[in-house]
């Protein structure tokens, strides 16, 4: 056990810290910690364009190999860069999903040729993924979808037909992987194939869906005959499951570090405004800041507990299983806490149409969070049934 | 960075689970509630044998001088089986308490505590009660700016039922006459670490605790059957546990940090250690609450083992600062001006 930064890690640290000093100003002083969880519709040129700045610095997708045009950047040193990127303010990544998802699913279990065609566009930071998975039928029930996808023989080409749904950034975005029926006759999660589908054909329309906080991150996306070449599903026909799968792995890696240093901010933000209208002397504010606090240490000290790779000691790795119900439960919490702690001030909007200030709109936002990506009571029947061995609910 | 054990921690853990378990069953437990003192010295000898008692004695004192890194993953295992004997109050607390003091005490009391001839016990204000003093040779008791190091004929005791009967408690009356061992900053400096030793031991133990608690619940509901489906199948049911094995398997990295913490002798050990107890008793009392209810009607006759470590755990949730004494300390940290927050600081 050894719970501190080598010598070389602080110096990569002085390295980005240094770079992100000298490029995140001037232009880009106005998005300086804009664009996260709940604000990612605010200014989505500004941050394309920072997207590119930080390519040619040579800071998109740190912890790939290097034969992908990454740093192949140590545990340890995504921590310094995620730690640095948020006290910076660093906004809300536009590339995330490529960058997070996408591309370590390429490197996983994609083709020589997807990897050379889309790996590149995602570093350079100018082409944007989106997620398709749910669907109006497909929530919880994830292996229900029933979009489809036909081999045309005459096109040589597969045809993509049917509806996602929660489909984040889909209106920015150039390209989509989509989770859809090869073989028409199966159910549940044999059958299914992964697609890149291209968003800018005519087979495509993204209609967005407005949200309680009154902006529109998610969309709905309509599939009519949306054509994808032959070489742009990842595996072959009915291992889509098996690359989906792999792909929500990732999700729980390196990407919760991101995340939980934009928790950090919020939390800041959150104790400076209790200092500031006297809420901090209250005794029973101050213990739930205090639990709040230790909830985001906890997370912290488990992403890197299981990075590590510790939480092997004979229990089960339930590390990655177990975070998405932690943060979720948390950051709703925290959304509270922020609302009691500005008290009757909380219901009052700083201008109209629907202007939400950043911590109602952060606490509104947290309302989906123990939804998107599986449900808290999703992830608590996975957890019991799979980590903790318990017989497995009747299904239908 | 690194936050994983060795694999001669991890044997060593094993070795001492399998001991422990085969050991240390709840007859016994419930054998002891019978005895007159509580305690076996067969057990102790048992324990002294392993390793165990002497094994953050330092080596020049004849033990293994290990520190509490090397130590907590024990300390789980004793809570698992809900160890009477005090076993992790003198590896965590008594020994790392009189190496402190040093000098003619340390000399003559670590060797004999490392043999197993003798057992040092610790009484701070913060916890009302001293446990064990009826078995104690040495009592390191902190009064105020002083700590007083009195053997049991020098002192009174004045016996307190515990909820949990596995615990004896103590009342201790100090002569007015007594003289302390030390006094001043150095007292309160040690009675600090001390306290936070406790608490980290309090931690590593509820762990354990709730690990028992969850095995047991998991075994019941997979075994009991109603409108002809084993219990665990239902979600009302098994949320109950997915719950606590959140909060158990997310309280064990702050508890393995404050350990290190506490072994590197962090200045901000204390916080690291108030995050530990504090989580670690939550999810202890969470696997209490949840795995009564899932036991349904089991869960309640004294005859059913579950009670032996839900009373253990709330013991040990009040001891060593309790829930709000902790959150005070954290909720202090965060509105003082030394405070690091922010992104930055992930180790600080």
């Amino acid at each position: 056990m050894k719970l501190s930064f080598s010598a070389a890690d602080e110096q990569f640290r002085e390295e980005i810290a240094g770079w992100l000093r000298d490029n995140l100003c001037g232009e880009f002083e106005e998005i300086r910690f804009r664009g996260g969880p709940g604000d990612e519709h605010m200014y989505v040129e500004e941050r394309k364009a920072w997207e590119a700045r930080m390519h040619r610095g040579g800071w998109t997708c740190i912890g790939w190999p290097r034969e992908y045009g990454g740093r192949a950047a140590s545990i340890e040193q995504q921590v310094i860069f995620n730690e640095e990127y948020a006290r910076a303010g660093g906004p809300g990544r536009m590339g995330h999903i490529g960058e997070t998802l996408t591309g370590p699913t390429l490197i996983a279990f994609g083709s020589q040729e997807q990897k050379q065609r889309y790996l590149p566009g995602i570093l350079r930071g100018e082409e944007l993924w989106c997620q398709g998975y749910s669907e109006p039928n497909a929530g919880s029930d994830l292996a229900n979808v029933k979009t489809r996808a036909r081999f045309d023989e005459d096109s040589q080409q597969w045809q993509i037909s049917g509806q996602k749904v929660w489909t984040s950034l889909a209106h920015e975005s150039q390209y989509c992987f989509v989770l859809a029926r090869t073989d028409p006759d199966s159910v549940g999660h044999k059958g299914l194939g992964f697609f890149l589908v291209a968003m800018d054909q005519p087979g495509v329309e993204v209609r967005p869906i407005e949200q309680l906080t009154g902006t529109s991150e998610f969309n709905e996306v309509f599939f009519d005959e949306a054509v994808c070449s032959a070489q742009d599903i990842v595996g072959l026909p009915g291992e889509g499951w098996k690359v989906a799968m792999g792909l929500l792995g990732f999700e729980r890696g390196v990407s919760t570090l991101g995340q939980q240093m934009l928790f950090q901010n919020e939390f800041d933000e959150i104790i400076r405004v209790a200092r500031e209208n006297g809420a901090a002397q209250d005794p029973a504010i101050r213990q739930r800041i205090a639990d709040a606090h230790v909830g985001l240490r906890i997370m912290r000290f488990n992403s890197m507990r299981m990075l590590s790779g510790g939480g092997d000691d004979g229990s089960l790795q339930k590390e990655a299983m177990i975070y998405k119900l932690y943060w979720a439960t948390w950051h709703r919490n925290l959304g509270k806490l922020a609302m009691d702690i500005l008290g009757a001030e909380s219901e009052i909007l700083d201008a109209g149409p629907y202007e939400l200030n950043r911590l109602q709109s952060m606490y509104l936002f947290t309302r989906s969070d123990t939804i998107y990506g599986g449900t808290n009571q999703i992830q608590r029947n996975i957890i019991a049934e799979r980590a903790l061995g318990m017989p497995r609910e009747p299904r239908g | 960075m690194d936050f994983t054990f060795t694999e001669e921690q991890l044997l060593f853990q094993e070795s001492v689970r399998d001991f422990l378990f085969n050991e240390v069953t709840p007859e016994r437990i419930r054998a002891s509630w019978q005895s007159d003192t509580g305690r076996e010295h067969l057990l102790w000898q048992q324990l002294t044998d392993l390793g165990l008692v002497g094994m953050t004695v330092p080596e020049e004192h004849g033990g293994l001088g290990m520190n509490e890194v090397d130590f907590i993953l024990l300390a789980q295992e004793c809570g698992y089986v809900a160890l009477p004997e005090p076993l992790v109050h003198t590896a965590l607390v008594a020994v790392p308490l009189l190496s402190d003091l040093g000098g003619e005490l340390a000399a003559q009391w670590l060797p004999k505590i490392a043999a197993g001839q003798a057992k040092a016990l610790v009484g701070l204000e913060q916890n009302l009660l001293v446990e064990d003093a009826h078995v104690a040779d040495l009592l390191l008791l902190q009064r105020g700016d002083a700590i007083y190091a009195l053997t049991p004929e020098q002192v009174s005791l004045r016996h307190n039922e515990s909820v949990d009967p596995s615990r004896r408690l103590y009342g201790v009356d100090i002569p007015a006459d007594a003289a302390p061992a030390v006094t001043g900053d150095i007292a309160v400096d040690l009675t600090g670490k001390t306290l936070n030793r406790g608490a980290l031991g309090a931690a590593a133990q509820a762990l354990g605790l709730a690990q028992r608690m969850v095995d047991m619940s998991v075994q019941y509901t997979g075994e009991r059957q109603q409108f002809g489906k084993l219990i665990g199948s239902f979600q009302a049911v098994k949320h109950h546990m997915a719950n606590v094995a959140v909060a158990l398997e997310y309280a064990k990295a702050p508890v393995h940090r404050a350990a290190y913490s506490i072994a590197m002798d962090e200045v901000r050990a204390g916080r690291a250690v108030s995050h530990a107890k504090l989580v670690a008793c939550a999810a202890a009392n969470l696997a209490a609450k949840n795995s009564v209810q899932v036991h349904g009607a089991m869960g309640y006759p004294w005859e059913v083992d579950l009670h032996i470590f839900m009373k253990k755990a709330w013991a040990l949730a009040n001891t060593w600062g309790d829930a709000g004494y902790h959150k005070a300390r954290v909720a202090q940290y965060i509105f003082s001006d030394e405070a690091q927050l922010g992104a930055v600081g992930t180790f600080s």
